[in-house]
């Protein structure tokens, strides 16, 4: 198997230590740490798995377990073409066979979900639904002006300790 | 407010039309200017245009031309008086809420113009964030509405920082911030939302910063009751990765947005944690962008993201 890293519709950043990938087709962005970026950049679908752990790991070391560990993550955020399915890799076992002695090739990609504009700009505003029966009091059905599902309740917040209330 | 110029504002040829919207009876309007972005406002009640002034966005300007890009709606029931005055904001066509009071519409309505520019800032990347600065360096605090962020930017200007912002921060090219200084949304005791009032940096004792800065730290701070600010230190690759996650623009100008980030980011220390009370943490922000590193010592930090 010679895996294959995804090009199309991705947005790549150069860190020093890092790489920052923007995927515009799902609006995921991550972060590889060193390890994980070493990985996706030789993962050119002409090296085998062995042959990019040869550049992932220092002279003498296995870097092999390293670089399944990063396949598998690089799978589950989406940026493989070709490669070993997430599920197809014990981690576990591929970590214990490293030792700790590859602990500093450990990869890792952090992965967020862009958010839209309204989501990121959303103010939460309490809006008055019914000015007889609301109060403001903590519990109380009041539309929230904002963005559902966010700290935005969809009731009144506690005004219990508000001494202008 | 005599300087409005006079003229109902209108879309640009091209723009989605505004069907039976624009057949409602508007009766005074006008049109402004903010980060390059046309923005119109009308009403069907030509006196609530004076209230206008009080809640559009840091740095607007009158824009003498008629044609905008985007058009606010203001409709109240003509046939109420006072505050309790059935009422409708739209943005563009759609009806973002419909409250029966007006001071709340307005309310929404700064929301609604604030996020508009903030998404379409020409040059600009904003960030939902609270910012001050400190000895020439500005602290940075992403996070959601209702995160503390007010109350954490409050308590570092009671402090002697720099007010620019309790909404955005607002990034350029350079990854420098700029003040976008509105005034402090500050929620009454235990985070009322009727008795939330507007203050003023300099009501807190503080003053407001007047030019961009280059960040020096990041701060990711949920607040949770009783805990202890014990963060955990972030790569640069990650702080670009929070800050993107309340990056305004993020899906709509991704590369500009990372430049933006990466370049803010370069010369700043980045933490996130869980934080207790506000004024805890404060000397401990500004202990740690003094330090030079952003270093967060052993003693005030509990010892975990100790360098």
């Amino acid at each position: 198997m010679k895996p294959l890293a995804r090009r199309e519709g991705l947005l790549i950043r150069e860190l020093p230590d890092e790489l920052l990938v923007y995927d515009q087709a799902d609006h995921r962005a991550h972060c590889l740490n060193r390890t994980a970026a070493t990985v996706f950049r030789h993962a050119d679908g002409t090296r085998t798995a062995a042959e990019i752990a040869r550049l992932v790991a220092p002279e003498g070391a296995d870097g092999e377990p390293a670089v399944a560990e990063a396949l598998a993550r690089l799978a589950e955020a989406g940026l493989l073409e070709k490669g070993p399915s997430p599920a197809s890799l014990s981690r576990r076992e591929a970590m214990r066979r490293a030792g700790l002695g590859a602990a500093v090739l450990l990869p890792a990609v952090a992965s967020i979900v862009a958010p839209s504009p309204a989501e990121a700009a959303a103010t939460c505003i309490y809006i008055q639904q019914n000015p007889t029966g609301c109060t403001g009091q903590s519990g109380t059905p009041c539309s929230c002006y904002g963005l559902p599902g966010s700290a935005c309740s969809g009731t009144c917040l506690p005004t219990d300790t508000c001494s202008d209330c | 407010m005599g300087s409005w110029p006079s003229g109902m504002p209108r879309l640009r040829p091209g723009s989605v039309t505004l069907g039976r919207l624009d057949a409602l009876g508007w009766r005074a309007g006008t049109c402004v200017e903010a980060y390059g972005l046309r923005i119109g406002v009308r009403t069907n009640v030509s006196e609530l245009l004076d209230r206008l002034e009080a809640h559009l966005p840091p740095g607007w300007r009158p824009c003498p031309s008629p044609l905008v890009d985007q058009m606010f709606s203001l409709w109240v029931d003509p046939r109420s008086d006072g505050p309790s005055r059935p009422s409708r904001v739209y943005v563009g066509r759609r009806r973002r809420v419909r409250t029966p009071d007006v001071g709340r519409a307005f309310a929404v309505l700064e929301s609604e113009i604030r996020q508009s520019v903030a998404a379409s800032a020409v040059g600009r990347t904003f960030v939902h964030a609270g910012v001050v600065g400190w000895s020439g360096r500005a602290i940075v605090i992403p996070g959601r509405s209702r995160s503390g962020k007010t109350t954490l930017v409050a308590e570092l200007v009671r402090a002697g920082a720099q007010y620019l912002s309790d909404e955005f921060a607002v990034l350029d090219a350079r990854g420098r911030v700029h003040p976008f200084a509105k005034p402090l949304s500050i929620r009454g005791p235990g985070g009322c939302d009727l008795h939330a009032r507007a203050r003023r940096a300099e009501e807190l004792g503080g003053t407001c910063a007047t030019r961009p800065l280059p960040v020096g730290l990041v701060v990711l701070a949920e607040h949770r009751p009783g805990a202890s600010w014990r963060p955990e230190r972030l790569s640069p690759g990650r702080a670009v990765l929070e800050m993107l996650a309340h990056t305004v623009p993020a899906r709509l100008r991704p590369e500009a947005s990372l430049v933006s980030l990466e370049r803010a980011v370069a010369r700043a220390a980045a933490w996130k944690g869980e934080r207790g009370e506000a004024r805890e943490l404060v000397p401990l922000l500004l202990e740690s962008l003094e330090s030079g590193e952003g270093r967060i010592s052993r003693r005030s930090a509990g010892g975990r993201g100790t360098r």
